[in-house]
């Protein structure tokens, strides 16, 4: 994942390496979204996560486009 | 299947070595501190990697990811806790001070422009929120080629 000031870099970046943009996010978007993804990451009862969790946490975050299905 | 207790106390002892030295261990390392012979610490290396836990260099038994850390140096620095991190991306840079529950200064690059950028972590609220992340591939493909994800 990689950081942008603007969509307009974005899609420089996409032309110039020939692929279809993604999607983005904002940075506070994905401050949020890090919480919920690596919030007890440093914890010996993480034992990583079902796909089941992993759409909980993107549904949490207001993540429910396709491009998140899990 | 390996024995889930110590696959398990393997990934964690990972993370805290890397929360610690900013780096992961090596399998020696982790043999060591576990007493194990390096072939088992190798063994619960791979079956990490397989469950998408870590991830190895392909040439070598040694961890590239593990995320939000990074065992290699990058374009994302994260200072966190009096120590300089290296994350995968521009999400994992966020993920660092995630995972530690801490505020931090991050030393960033924009992607195309190759221009840098500071951004904090504080009080939990991070700076220049409008910024912007991209995440090339949907979900489903994260797991397909990791490095480019």
């Amino acid at each position: 994942m990689l950081l942008f000031q603007s969509e307009e870099w974005i899609d420089k970046w996409c032309k110039r390496n020939h692929l279809e943009r993604g999607e983005f996010l904002t940075i506070s978007q994905v401050w949020e979204l890090s919480k919920l993804w690596y919030g007890n990451r440093m914890s010996l009862e993480y034992h990583g996560r079902s796909m089941d969790q992993v759409a909980e946490v993107f549904k949490q975050a207001g993540l429910t486009a396709k491009f998140w299905y899990v | 299947m390996k024995e889930d207790i110590a696959v398990w106390q393997v990934r964690h002892f990972v993370y805290a070595h890397i929360q610690d030295t900013t780096r992961p261990p090596s399998v020696d390392e982790t043999a060591a501190h576990f007493g194990l012979s390096t072939n088992e610490a190798t063994e619960l290396y791979k079956e990490l990697h397989n469950r998408h836990a870590l991830f190895l260099d392909v040439d070598e038994v040694a961890i590239r990811m593990a995320n939000p850390f990074s065992g290699i140096p990058t374009d994302f620095r994260v200072h966190a806790n009096g120590k300089t991190y290296f994350a995968n991306c521009a999400w994992d840079m966020l993920g660092i001070p995630a995972a530690l529950h801490c505020d931090a200064v991050i030393d960033a690059v924009f992607t195309e422009s190759n221009e840098p950028i500071q951004l904090e972590v504080k009080d939990d609220k991070v700076t220049n929120g409008n910024l912007l992340v991209h995440f090339p591939l949907a979900f489903s493909r994260w797991y397909d080629d990791l490095v480019f994800t």
